[in-house]
């Protein structure tokens, strides 16, 4: 049985399995047919996982949910390779700037974007303590850029993908080129990553938005679709937002 | 060189990290002298951790940060054993119960805790949603440990390590026995892990919190991370209450400037003149100002926030003056005070001008109003004529202010 990925298109925490396959040489299959918001809410995939969210990896072992869980469990599918790391010290920062990356760059990024798109409640004075809180760990991540090519180590680890998969999603939707300005490290780092093979085949021609989504009306603010389950081409798929 | 954890006493994160090193038997020192806010400041510190956030593990080999991180590095230091689970999925479902602890449990209820006790903005529709997501949340984590007393497994693993004090944290501050009732599986598990030996050692008691903190009051909005704690943690709790207490009836002390030798100067009819002047401000009101200003019966003050590299929110900055003018109504007869909120972005400088009746800062302020010690305070030589113009300036709300361009200003009359 293959390694079955179940996921919409586009999703940026299914990219980060994909992209880890194609450096570990896992073949993973995307489950066919697969419909958000129906499919995630069979008894059938709540058995996978209770709450319902997606990706989530099905293996002749057992399921795996989680996008950064995944793609853990990926990168170590064909054995040691250097994704890892090749010391208990370089496996832990691998571990620390995956946890940053979601905790401190990702979570941030993903309250400023949100209530813009409707799919959460808006609020002046969050969002700003939201891009307060972005600005902050991307300070941080520009110090380590500045004299790193890599998170950790000289070639590409775990950290980088999940790390790039979530600059992606922010590059795409809100961090304009006027903001990324302010950390040229990370621009540096984003753009060579983006443009490495293993990454091109899955995120495909990267790019970056040219305007911060504006503020939502009141019409669009009463949807409480959740950011990690929704694609960021919210356009094609606001009619998504049903009630879970 | 031992395992050093840099850590301000209490800290979940840092829990996690010592109930592991407790199971796979790893030697771990907690700094000693750490002091929240000052020593994750420091250079040193900040090669470890460039963002300047606490637990960082100090190694032989490195630095770590992310207490889930250096939870994995301890839970590994000592070679195999049964935290990280005895096969490639189990060792995935030990990482995916980690994150979800974090992202769905941790990080919810946080945005419901963070804004009651002041450290992050309050908003009644962000709260019913986080709690909505943490209920979402806890109900998976419910299903699951209907039929599994391990969240992995037949014995506790890192997963079960971090959730547990992610869980430890929301069940002390505002998870109530009412709340979390309706996950009674969620329940055996907490009590069942939490009385566990090499648990006990590091959390100590468990407790069950009986009320949800209330929704906090404009004065109470510090601008604390609560991932840190907050630098100013007993001025702010003191704050809240030095302001609501009830004046006990007691005969009325004198205050010693009413028995100051009588001024001509008329400290409302400043008021009146800078309140009633709509145009020609300068000709007018500041004018008049200094033709009534009577430098033996008052003082010129400058003042200067202490701390401004903490002003990085706007919002946060003006609540925190905001706060402090509130706390001087009880000088509201014997003093007049400007205060101009610089810059067009954080940190933003928050400088005052204040005149008081009498030749210094009166006492009964200085020791009513903790905000005084957070500024430094000097007096106004008005026979400088750069300092009177600045009086001047400050009165008037000029605009750019010392170069910067003024995100607020506000008055005490």
């Amino acid at each position: 049985m293959a390694l079955v990925l179940h996921t919409y298109k586009g999703n940026k925490g299914a990219f980060k399995a994909l992209v880890a396959a194609e450096y570990a040489g896992v073949k993973i299959e995307e489950a066919a047919d697969f419909q958000m918001g129906v499919t995630n809410k069979s008894p059938e995939f709540l058995k996978m996982n209770p709450i319902g969210k997606v990706p989530v990896l099905e293996t002749p072992e057992g399921a795996i949910f989680e996008s950064n869980a995944i793609a853990r469990y990926v990168s170590r599918k064909n054995g040691e390779n250097s994704l890892n790391g090749s010391s208990l010290i370089e496996y832990a920062q691998i571990e620390q700037w995956i946890d940053f990356s979601s905790l401190e760059i990702d979570a941030n990024m993903l309250k400023w974007f949100a209530p813009r798109l409707g799919y959460a409640p808006f609020s002046a004075p969050a969002e700003e303590a939201a891009i307060s809180a972005l600005k902050r760990g991307l300070e941080a991540l520009n110090t380590h850029l500045a004299s790193n090519t890599y998170l950790v180590g000289h070639s590409v680890t775990l950290a980088d993908i999940v790390t790039i998969c979530n600059l992606n999603l922010g590059f795409a939707t809100v961090m304009t080129k006027k903001f990324t300005s302010a950390f040229p490290h990370v621009e540096r780092y984003f753009w060579t990553m983006v443009n490495q093979p293993n990454f091109k085949k899955v995120l495909g021609d990267a790019k970056q938005t040219d305007a911060v989504p504006p503020v939502p009306t009141k019409k669009a603010a009463a949807q409480p679709a959740k950011p990690k389950e929704e694609p960021k081409k919210a356009v094609q798929l606001l009619h998504l937002l049903i009630r879970e | 060189m031992a395992l050093v954890l840099h850590t301000y006493k209490g800290n979940k994160g840092a829990f996690k990290a010592l109930v592991a090193a407790e199971y796979a038997g790893v030697k771990i020192e907690e700094a000693a002298d750490f002091q929240m806010g000052v020593t994750n400041k420091s250079p040193e510190f900040l090669k470890m951790n460039p963002i300047g956030k606490v637990p960082v593990l100090e190694t032989p080999e490195g630095a770590i940060f992310e207490s889930n991180a250096i939870a994995r590095y301890v839970s590994r230091k000592n070679g195999e054993n049964s935290l990280n689970g005895s096969s490639l999925i189990e060792y995935a479902q030990i990482e995916q119960w980690i994150d979800f602890s974090s992202l769905e449990i941790d990080a919810n209820m946080l945005k419901w805790f963070a804004p009651r006790l002041g450290y992050a903005p309050f908003s009644a529709p962000a709260e019913e949603a986080a709690i909505s997501a943490l209920k979402r949340g806890l109900e998976a984590l419910n299903t699951h440990l209907a039929s599994n007393t391990y969240l992995v497994g037949h014995s506790v693993t890192l997963a079960d390590i971090v959730t547990i004090c992610n869980l430890n944290l929301g069940f002390a501050t505002v998870m109530t026995k009412k709340f979390t009732s309706a996950f009674p599986h969620v329940e055996r598990y907490f009590w069942t892990m939490v009385n566990q030996p090499n648990f006990k050692k590091v959390l100590g008691d468990a407790k069950q919190t009986e009320a949800v903190p209330p929704v906090p009051t404009k004065k109470a909005a510090q601008p604390a991370k609560p991932k840190e704690e907050p630098k100013k943690a007993a001025p702010a709790a003191e704050a809240p209450k030095a302001a609501d207490e009830e004046e006990a009836p007691k005969p009325k002390a004198k205050n010693p400037l009413d028995l100051l030798p009588p001024s001509p100067m008329v400290l409302d009819d400043w008021k009146r003149l800078y309140s009633n002047t709509k145009s020609n401000f300068r000709e007018v009101a500041i004018k008049g100002f200094w033709d009534m200003y009577d430098p033996e019966g008052y003082s010129l003050w400058f003042c200067d926030y202490k701390y401004n590299d903490e002003n990085m929110v706007s919002f946060v900055t003006l609540n925190k003056v905001g706060g402090f003018l509130q706390r001087m109504d009880l000088a509201r007869k014997y003093a007049f005070g400007k205060m101009l909120i610089c810059g067009s972005e954080g940190p933003f400088k928050v400088k005052g001008l204040w005149i008081f009746r009498g030749p210094e800062i009166p006492k009964f302020i200085m020791d009513e109003v903790y905000d005084m010690e957070l500024y430094e305070w000097t007096k106004v030589d008005i026979s400088d004529e750069a300092q009177k113009e600045r009086v001047s300036q400050m009165i008037e709300d000029a605009e750019p202010f010392e170069g910067e361009a003024l995100l607020d200003a506000k008055c005490f009359k």
